[in-house]
């Protein structure tokens, strides 16, 4: 019955995001907020206080890295095991590099303002736009392990000198730490912006919460859907 | 005249005996001292001294019998015991400051400094600072006490000395060592390099040619970065500490060294000032001054030494504001457009 009841509530809406991928995301949003005030203190230590003492800043920081650490793995593992979809979702194919990227950088730079629809329609098998699938590709692929292993190796740089010493030091280690952390920090405005952009500014966000999003409308149906569908 | 002239010299030669003749027989006397005291076998492990270790100490430039008066020319045959002075008699401020302390219950000045071996402050290791501690303190303890509130306690136990916390004394320099990579683990360690690990780099010029390239006796941070980066030293890295700026022997912890913003801050002259200390024949160290503000330079000044807060460099910062400013275009400059644009997103 009640089952019913929720196939009716969401009969024209998608199971977009499982609650295991939810659970991530709110995990590592809270987690990288928190890194970011920490990491800021640990940096900036006579201008930024806002954590209380210096140790404290660390603590929270080393606690918040090794949280987001063991979430990255779960997601990972989550998406490559469990759900199986991780390379349809976040490898970009050959068809998406030569036209994909170029058509969602048009509407989101040019054809979002003259009131087109999105040309890319979220599913669970896809649920990224082509230009999604090479940021996420090159933050979740390249950046986050990157920063994680840059904190694995800042916290315990003793037992792993002679390595540190090998990549290059224990500066570039700490600069590369910062820098990439300022990317992913950079990110996160465009993030919050982007989400914005759906029917409704808190369409996405809300499926963030509750794993459905309504579905398209028909593209006929709409005078701009004539338009993507024409093309 | 003439027998004026013969009573002059005669006291001039007087005077000039009485006051040279001491002073040779002083300096025989060292000899003829070391000639058996430096001979282990021939007066025993106890009495033994390192005459390598000795001769390049302070001590030994006043001689034996200033601190051992009662010896005489017949020694050891007259049976007269060997006095020895009170350190106290010369170290008078830092004596009275050690008697002050709880460690003076425990032990005496010869349990931790041997005489005639010690060296001053700027002229000793790290490593060779904390060999006094750890003669009382065991190394598992110290590290046990520390973890419970220290970030990173087995990277500070490390790096520092001891007494960089445990001291009144305010003030503190960077020393950077050289340290060479032996091949023990598949990583490498790298202990601190002696006198003859540098000779071999060096040939035969002097071992602070390695890094001090003009001679000056001042280390730029152009040769600085010039020796980071010679592939000839690829297995030679700077390792920094920071020590007292003065001795101390309050030995007490002052409460301001549990906020680690005392020395984590990048306030003003923060890691400014700062010593390379390379390793002389006998074993201590020679310091050379480095430019100020070197340690803070990015990548070439001083690879392996990196302090949070305190040795980030300002162009860093720079890059990483210019990147975080960046991930506001998007938001504003496309919401821009898109509040401008609103009218043709109404159906």
């Amino acid at each position: 019955m009640a089952e019913e009841l929720q196939d009716q509530e969401h009969q024209h809406q998608i199971y977009l995001q499982p609650i295991p991928v939810r659970i991530w995301h709110w995990l590592n949003a809270f987690g990288i907020v928190t890194l970011t005030v920490s990491g800021a203190q640990i940096r900036f230590p006579e201008y930024i206080t806002l954590l209380g003492s210096y140790k404290s800043a660390i603590y929270l920081h080393n606690t918040a890295g090794f949280v987001v650490a063991i979430s990255f793995s779960l997601w990972f593992f989550y998406y490559t095991f469990v759900a199986r979809t991780m390379a349809n979702l976040y490898v970009p194919k050959v068809e998406d590099l030569k036209s994909g990227i170029l058509r969602q950088v048009k509407f989101y730079f040019l054809t979002y303002f003259l009131g087109w629809e999105n040309p890319h329609h979220p599913t669970p098998e896809s649920k990224f736009n082509p230009m999604q699938k090479s940021v996420y590709l090159a933050i979740m692929f390249v950046m986050m392990p990157l920063v994680s292993l840059s904190g694995i190796f800042l916290t315990n740089v003793d037992p792993l000198r002679g390595l540190i010493v090998m990549v290059g030091g224990l500066k570039l280690l700490a600069g590369l730490h910062f820098l990439l952390a300022c990317s992913l920090i950079a990110f996160l405005p465009t993030h919050v912006y982007l989400a914005t952009l759906g029917r409704t500014p808190t369409e996405h966000i809300k499926t963030m919460w509750t794993g459905w999003e309504d579905e398209e409308e028909h593209g006929e149906e709409t005078e701009t859907g004539d338009l993507v569908a024409s093309r | 005249m003439n027998r004026n002239y013969n009573l002059n010299s005669l006291w001039l030669s007087l005077l000039i005996m009485v006051l040279i003749v001491p002073l040779s027989a002083g300096a025989m006397e060292m000899d003829d001292c070391l000639g058996c005291h430096s001979d282990a076998e021939e007066v025993g492990e106890e009495l033994f001294i390192d005459e390598d270790k000795f001769t390049h100490t302070v001590h030994a430039e006043m001689g034996c019998v200033t601190c051992h008066e009662s010896v005489t020319d017949e020694h050891p045959d007259d049976g007269e015991a060997v006095t020895n002075t009170a350190c106290l008699d010369c170290h008078e401020e830092l004596g009275s400051e050690y008697m002050a302390t709880t460690h003076a219950e425990n032990a005496t000045c010869s349990d931790c400094h041997n005489p005639h071996q010690v060296h001053g402050l700027k002229a000793v290791s790290r490593q060779d600072m904390n060999q006094q501690c750890s003669q009382c303190h065991e190394g598992s303890d110290v590290l046990e006490s520390h973890t419970g509130w220290l970030p990173q306690a087995d990277l500070h136990l490390a790096k520092l000395p001891c007494i960089t916390c445990h001291t009144s004394a305010e003030n503190y320099e960077i020393v950077l060592n050289i340290t060479h990579k032996e091949k023990t683990t598949v990583a490498g360690s790298y202990p601190l390099s002696k006198y003859a690990d540098l000779k071999e780099y060096s040939g035969e010029k002097e071992i602070q040619s390695l890094i001090d390239i003009n001679g000056d006796d001042h280390i730029s941070l152009a040769e600085l970065r010039t020796f980071n980066r010679n592939p000839a030293y690829a297995n030679l890295h700077l390792s920094g500490t920071m020590v007292p700026g003065e001795v101390s022997h309050d030995l007490s912890t002052l409460d301001n060294r549990y906020d680690c913003t005392f020395c984590h801050a990048s306030g003003p002259g923060s890691m400014q000032t700062s010593f390379l200390a390379f390793p002389t024949e006998d074993g201590a160290y020679r310091r050379m001054t480095v430019d100020e503000g070197a340690m803070l330079d990015t990548l070439y000044g001083t690879p392996n030494f990196y302090m949070t807060g305190s040795t980030r460099s300002a162009s860093m910062n720079i890059i990483g504001l210019i990147i975080i400013c960046g991930g506001f275009i998007m938001p504003i400059g496309h919401g821009t457009l898109r509040f401008l644009t609103r009218k043709n997103r109404k159906h």
